[in-house]
This record gives structure tokens, C-alpha cells and sequence, in this order.
């Protein structure tokens, strides 16, 4: 087969933009009160979470099945995704633009991605995933969650304009981002050509693809080097007159770029084996099952009782595994309220959403986190199934509550309440009716409201901690025990202390 | 130039006072027998009309042109039939009548407990919103608002209100009956709370006398009850008990409309007075108002 583009760079761009675009609208789509359709595709297309969530959360990830598809592409086509369609590998392309080249390529550790792959594979089979660390997709789009969105909203309140979003965490996802595109200095692509595991799935994938590109006309070649010189990863070796299917990107560079005409792509039989050595395997596995345990480490953290996760969200040791961290539920979320660990779960726990609730509570005619989680970490409870979930329990604190400790007309706490679980209690002291507030537990549901809301500077008076908090993998949070509890909950008729009362 | 003569001083300062008076006097006939409350009941497509031009209808408080701005409360993301938030109907009856009566831009605004974007949807408020010269402000962002003087100021010194109601012509004030947990009743001094970016340091001084404060600085003009339903326990974010009552009050001293409003329910299942109303009294004796239902010239109309 010949294929000669004349434009394929443009092609290759508008491609490139086309999905980055797409990418990014997705993330725009992800919000309150824009029903959830199809803003999850590309999570569904990713074959990492497939694998490395199903392994490590030993359950299928139904919805990422599609994935399959991205893996037959790719054995017919080779790593076309990584050179089109990855929105990573885009915003690296975009960086590199502004990057000036040395003449010589440097030679690539190639080992390194198949590395990363195994060692993913195996820490999962360990029972640990740490996907959120490596994977592009995820990467991407908490890159946009953390860093973009605050930075976008914080420029328009600039100009007056919109709600500015914060995340307590973003500084750490930005070094994250700031390092894979800082380490395009040290080689074009760094991050593809030596890190990326899902770049070291299809590149495998590759070595068997059915189509690749090849020195077609090798009588032709002169051997200028244009080729080594322009190949984004350095897949070219003029030398042996070979094309890597596993590195090369399907960029269609040497293709247009080549004085001679020299290269093709068409359908070559398989050769060549996987770039990992015997060693490096042993190593991967190894680190794996050092580091897998070390994801514990830090859970002494949660002692605090203050991790408050999403409503709906899995039991936490199914959780930490089947959330891939990519921060949509916590772009969903109208409050704020949910905020990224750092590392109050833990440290493997980076980047997993809590209730900070003096940020923003739980808002109870609202279940989008769980509509939008693309793993069902957090599970898509309906409206009134959700009221149900209890996250946690408020407990006031007497020495700082105002009403308790200066006898102040206050009460937010029971007018942020949606669940009626704050109670009053009169008290006449000196001829004067004051109201304390009361907790009833089991009414409670931990959305946080009332903590968001109390008006006592810094740390409130009234906060939700994960007493009594309930996590279900599957069946209703509505029993009928709950039922009959809310039906027979006092409407508190307590009379307010803004009335006198005159004999 | 002529010297100003005895005579010519006396002249000029009894003119100088006669112009001072004036505006005053217009009104005088009303402040002589007590402010004017509107109540209008029954049918709850026509009350916020009937309730207003028994007040002198809307075109003694605004001329064409005018720039209008109504608070209704939105403060809760619950269901409009809990009772917590005004009537979107109601408020959609006054928007019309500002739209009728000329209003060149109305702004219904409200600065939310809850997460504004989910009042906005619970509320219904929407439904108000009815023309292009009707904006729906929600006022969470503290740039909203800038810093007053409270001159009278004893538990407040400076406070910031929102930027929106200095520039309007008109402010309407519609807050809908409620009990409230801390206040006893939330009606229009109340209400004032949601036009101001700190509320939570009026419940760090004293809560009652705070709210009577506040109503020296934000003046509405007027003053209209959604009294269609009251929540009369578990306010003000319900849920509670609610009465039907079919009711709209409106009047320009929001005292007096507070006050006769308190008599229209059993708050908390109780008979109450105005004068038994803490945040009331106080503004009453901040001299804001009639405070004595016995002195105010409640006229009634069916529709």
C-alpha cells in the first residue's frame, strides 16, 4: 500500500486539536446540572483502567470494556492513539513547539514504559493500584480539574465573572504536569517514549500490529538522516534500515518529510520482541512488591476521623482501588465542597476526593459525583437514595459554639440543615430564653451544611466527622428500619428565643 | 450688592424650611393616622396587585424607567410547597406589575444559605423571570458588595450591602411568612439579612438588635408578605408545619407590616404580637416604625 499525504502534518494537527478539543469539552460538559452522557467516553476507551482496575479492584470494569476496541485498533494500526488522540501526548506536542532541538537524537530508554506497565500490573495483582499516578488520561484530565479550572475561574473573577473554584491540592498536580512536560527537554516525548504504561500497552500491541511503517525503497535511501533527526520518537535506525512499531507513533513525519521517499506503511509480517530485559522484568515485578505495601503507608492519617467521602462512595479498601483519582467528581460538585486528599487517606490516597465541608457541604437535592464517576467508586444513588447515605455525623464543639459558651443568638447550624437533625433546647438564664444546639445522630446525615455555615471564625464549632459513616458495595442504603426513623422524627417546636414572653 | 435684611432672613430660612418639610408633608396624612398595610386575600393570581394598590399602587414608588430591585427569599434548596422560599408566583405578580408600571430593569436578587445554583432550581424562581428587563442575581461573591456606615450602630459600626439595591430606584422587599429557629419570625427585617455579605457575624453580636440595626441602612420602600402559606414550625428551612392563608401584606413601614404579619399565624402553634418579637421591638424602638397593630390603617380586600 502506498500512502503518500501531502498535508499529513496539518491533518496530523487538526486531528491532534480536534480531540484535545473534545477532551476539553468533555470536562466543560462535566457539571452540575448537565446530565451525564457522554462526558466519560474517553475513560471508557482507556484500556489501563480496563486492565489495572479490574485487576486490582478484582472486578470487571464493565463500562471500559469499549476499550477492546482501542486494543484492535491498534493491532491493526499500530500506536496511532498516542500520536493522535491523546490528549497528554498533545499538550506535550503543544510544549514541544516552543522546545529547540539539538541536531543528534538522543537514544531513548525504551525499557522504561514497559517498566511502568508491569510494575502497575503487578502492584494490582497485589491488590494496589497506583494507575493514578501514570496514567495519561487520568493525568489530563485531573490536570484540568486542579490546575485549569481554578486558574480559569480565578481569571474571569478577574472581570467579574463566574465562581471561583479552589482546590486545597491543585500545587501538587501541577508539578506533576510541570514534570512530565519540563522532562520533554531531556528528549522529545520523554514522557511516551520512556514512562507512559499505557504508551508500553500499545506499543506491545504494536509489535504485532498489522500495518506499519517500514523503509519500503531502501535502494533509494541516501542516508541524509532526516529521518532520525525528525522522528518524535526516535523509532528510526537508518543503520539497520528499521522502523520500531513499538515506538513509532504513526506521526507520519519521515513519510512527508523524507527527501528521497524511501518510507511506507503497509502490511509487514511480526517481528521483533518486547524492549524489556530479563532484569529489567525482575526489577519491575520486585518494585512492585516493595513498593505496593508502602500504598498503607501514612493511613495512620485517617485516625482523625475527619475523611469524609463522597455519598455513595464504596467501602474504603474497594474505594482507594476502584477510584482512578481524575477529580470529575470534585469539577461536578456545586459546593466546592469536595476537595482532593493529599494525604488524609493515606498516601496512596493522593488526589481522592473528601468532604471539606468548611469549604462547601453536601448540597441534599444534588447526587452528581456519583452520576459522574466514570468507575462507579462513587455509586449513581438516585436523589432520594442518597439522603439515605450517611458520610458522617456532626459533633459540636461546646468551648467554641457561641450559642453554647456566650449565650449568642445563633442556630445557623439548624438553619443549614436539610435533614432536621439539629435540635434546640430552651434555657432561661437571668430571664432571658437561650437555644442550644442538639445533634440527633441518627437523622444526621454528615452532608456538612451546618459546618460549612457556622459562623465562628477559622475552625467551626460544628463539624462532620465519620462516625457512623455507612459504605455499601451494592444494595439500598433505604431500609425500612430508616423508613419508619424519618417518619417518626419530631419537627422540633421548641420556641425560638426571639420572642418575649410576658406573664 | 444689597445687605440680606432682618426681614429677607426670616423669609429665606422659613422658605429653607417650609422646602425641608415638604416631601414629609406629602405623606403626612398617613404618618397623622397611622402607616397604611395593604392585606389582600383569596385568590393567590391577584393578590400581590390588590395588596399594592391598597398601598397607593406601584406608581407611587416608581416611575417609568425606574430601575427595581426585589428580594424574595431563596435562601433554601428546598421545594417551594415546604414554605421556606417566596412563592415564584408571587414574585413573578410583582415583577409584572414593576414591568406594567414602567421599570426600565428589574433585578430579583437574594444572597443563598445554600448552594445558589440548586435554590435557584428548588425555588423556582425562574418561573419569575418573564421578560429580558428581568435578572435573576444571586449574590455570593463578596465583590457584590461594598462597605456602609451604620451610624446608628450600636451592635454594627460598618457593613457591606449588596452594590445592586444603592443603585436602584426602588428596592421591594418579599419575604414570605416563616417561624425561624433563632428570630422567632422571619419576615421583612429579617429578609434584610439576605442583602448583606457577613450574616453570620450579626449571630456572633446580638442577633435581634443586629437585624433592627440593619433596617437603618437598608431602606425598602416597600414591604410585600407572601403570607399564601406561613411555616409556622421548623423555619426557616423547614421542614415544618405549614397553614394555607391566602395572604398577601404590603405597606412601606416595614415595621408595621412585620408586626401585623405576626398576628396572622400561630407561630409555633402560639399567639404572638409584634411586640413579642425581639428583632421587632427593637426596630420599633429605633423608632423604624409602628409597632402597634391598634395604630395602623389595615385596609382588607377580597379577590
Amino acid at each position: 500500500m502506498k500512502l503518500r499525504v501531502k498535508k499529513a502534518r496539518l491533518v496530523r494537527w487538526i486531528v491532534q486539536i480536534l480531540f484535545l478539543g473534545l477532551f476539553v469539552a468533555a470536562f466543560i460538559q462535566t457539571s452540575y446540572g448537565v446530565p451525564v452522557t457522554l462526558q466519560n467516553i474517553f475513560f471508557r476507551f482507556d484500556p489501563l483502567i480496563l486492565l489495572i482496575v479490574s485487576i486490582a479492584f478484582r472486578t470487571i470494569v464493565a463500562a471500559s470494556l469499549l476499550a477492546l476496541v482501542l486494543i484492535a485498533a491498534t493491532l491493526v494500526f499500530g500506536r496511532f492513539f498516542c500520536g493522535f488522540l491523546c490528549p497528554l501526548g498533545t499538550t506535550i506536542d503543544i510544549f514541544d513547539a516552543f522546545i529547540k532541538r539539538g541536531k543528534k537524537p538522543k537514544p531513548t530508554l525504551r525499557s522504561g514504559k514497559y517498566f511502568t506497565l508491569l510494575f502497575l500490573i503487578i502492584a494490582a495483582v497485589l491488590g494496589v493500584s497506583f494507575l493514578h499516578f501514570l496514567d495519561p488520561l487520568v493525568i489530563s484530565e485531573r490536570s484540568l480539574t486542579l490546575i485549569f479550572h481554578p486558574a480559569a475561574t480565578y481569571l474571569a473573577g478577574i472581570f467579574n465573572f463566574g465562581i471561583k473554584v479552589l482546590y486545597a491540592e491543585s500545587v501538587v498536580a501541577l508539578i506533576v504536569l510541570g514534570v512530565i512536560l519540563v522532562l520533554n527537554f531531556v528528549n522529545q516525548r520523554f514522557w511516551c517514549r520512556s514512562v507512559c504504561p499505557l504508551g508500553g500497552l500499545f506499543a506491545a500491541c504494536s509489535k504485532l500490529a498489522l500495518f506499519k511503517f517500514s523503509f519500503a525503497r531502501t535502494e533509494e535511501c541516501t542516508k541524509c538522516g532526516v529521518c532520525e533527526k525528525i522522528c518524535p520518537t526516535n523509532a528510526i535506525s537508518i543503520e539497520h534500515e528499521k522502523v520500531d512499531p513499538a515506538e513509532c507513533i504513526d506521526c507520519l513525519r519521515c513519510i512527508y518529510e523524507c527527501p528521497q521517499n524511501v518510507f511506507d506503511y503497509r502490511i509487514s509480517p511480526a517481528p521483533s520482541r518486547i524492549d524489556l530485559s530479563r532484569r529489567q522484568f525482575v526489577g519491575a515485578v520486585g518494585t512492585s512488591i516493595i513498593v505496593a505495601p508502602l500504598a498503607n503507608s501514612l493511613l495512620h492519617q485517617r485516625i482523625s476521623g475527619r475523611l469524609i467521602r463522597p455519598p455513595g462512595a464504596i467501602p474504603e479498601a474497594d474505594f482507594i482501588n476502584a477510584c482512578i483519582h481524575c477529580g470529575k467528581c470534585m469539577k461536578v460538585c456545586p459546593t466546592n465542597g469536595l476537595q482532593p486528599c493529599l494525604l488524609q487517606a493515606g498516601l496512596n490516597g493522593i488526589w481522592t476526593p473528601r468532604l471539606a465541608a468548611r469549604i462547601g457541604g453536601c448540597e441534599k437535592n444534588c447526587n452528581m459525583c456519583g452520576q459522574t464517576c466514570p468507575t462507579s467508586a462513587i455509586r449513581n444513588l438516585s436523589l432520594e437514595e442518597k439522603t439515605y447515605a450517611k458520610m458522617g455525623t456532626a459533633v459540636i464543639d461546646r468551648a467554641r459554639c457561641i450559642a453554647w459558651e456566650q449565650d449568642r443568638v445563633c442556630l445557623i447550624c439548624d438553619e443549614a440543615c436539610p435533614y432536621g437533625a439539629i435540635s434546640s433546647l430552651s434555657e432561661t438564664v437571668r430571664e432571658t430564653t437561650l437555644l442550644r444546639p442538639f445533634i440527633n445522630e441518627r437523622a444526621c446525615n454528615g452532608c456538612g451544611l451546618c459546618e460549612a455555615r457556622c459562623p465562628i471564625e477559622g475552625r467551626a464549632a460544628i463539624e462532620v466527622f465519620s462516625i457512623g459513616e455507612e459504605r455499601k458495595r451494592s444494595g439500598s442504603y433505604i431500609t425500612e428500619e430508616k423508613i419508619r426513623l424519618r417518619e417518626c422524627q419530631e419537627i422540633d417546636e421548641d420556641l425560638p428565643s426571639g420572642f418575649i414572653i410576658e406573664n | 450688592m444689597d445687605k440680606i435684611t432682618r426681614r429677607d432672613f426670616i423669609k429665606l430660612g422659613a422658605g429653607a424650611a417650609l422646602v425641608t418639610l415638604l416631601p414629609k408633608s406629602l405623606l403626612i396624612a398617613e404618618e397623622k393616622a397611622g402607616p397604611i398595610i395593604g392585606v389582600a386575600e383569596g385568590d393567590n393570581a391577584k393578590l400581590v396587585k390588590a395588596a399594592v394598590d391598597l398601598v397607593g399602587g406601584i406608581d407611587r414608588f416608581m416611575k417609568p424607567g425606574d430601575i427595581v430591585c426585589i428580594k424574595p427569599n431563596l435562601s433554601f434548596a428546598s421545594n417551594i410547597d415546604c414554605g421556606a422560599t417566596t412563592s415564584p408566583d408571587i414574585v413573578r405578580q410583582m415583577v409584572k406589575l414593576c414591568l406594567d408600571g414602567g421599570a426600565s430593569r428589574i433585578i430579583v436578587l437574594d444572597h443563598t444559605i445554600h448552594d445558589a445554583t440548586l435554590c435557584v432550581e428548588r425555588s423556582r424562581i425562574e418561573e419569575a423571570i418573564i421578560d429580558k428587563k428581568v435578572s435573576l442575581v444571586t449574590l455570593q461573591q463578596e465583590r457584590q458588595y461594598t462597605e456602609v456606615d451604620v451610624p446608628l450602630g450600636k451592635e454594627l459600626s460598618r457593613i457591606q450591602v449588596a452594590k445592586a439595591i444603592q443603585t436602584a430606584d426602588l428596592l421591594i422587599n418579599m419575604p414570605v411568612a416563616k417561624s425561624h429557629s433563632a428570630t422567632g419570625v422571619s419576615l421583612g427585617l429579617k429578609s434584610l439579612m439576605g442583602l448583606i455579605w457577613d450574616r453570620g457575624y450579626l449571630h456572633r453580636v446580638n442577633l435581634d438588635r443586629a437585624i433592627a440595626e440593619l433596617a437603618t441602612v437598608i431602606k425598602p420602600q416597600l414591604t410585600v408578605v407572601d403570607a399564601t402559606r406561613a411555616l409556622i414550625t421548623g423555619g426557616p428551612g423547614g421542614p415544618g408545619k405549614t397553614v394555607i392563608l391566602n395572604k398577601v401584606v404590603a405597606g412601606t413601614d416595614i415595621v408595621a407590616v412585620d408586626s401585623y404579619t405576626v398576628g396572622l399565624a400561630q407561630w409555633y402553634n402560639k399567639s404572638w404580637t409584634g411586640q413579642q418579637v425581639k428583632s421587632i421591638r427593637a426596630a420599633s424602638d429605633l423608632g423604624l416604625g409602628e409597632i402597634d397593630t391598634a395604630k395602623m390603617q389595615i385596609k382588607k380586600v377580597k379577590v
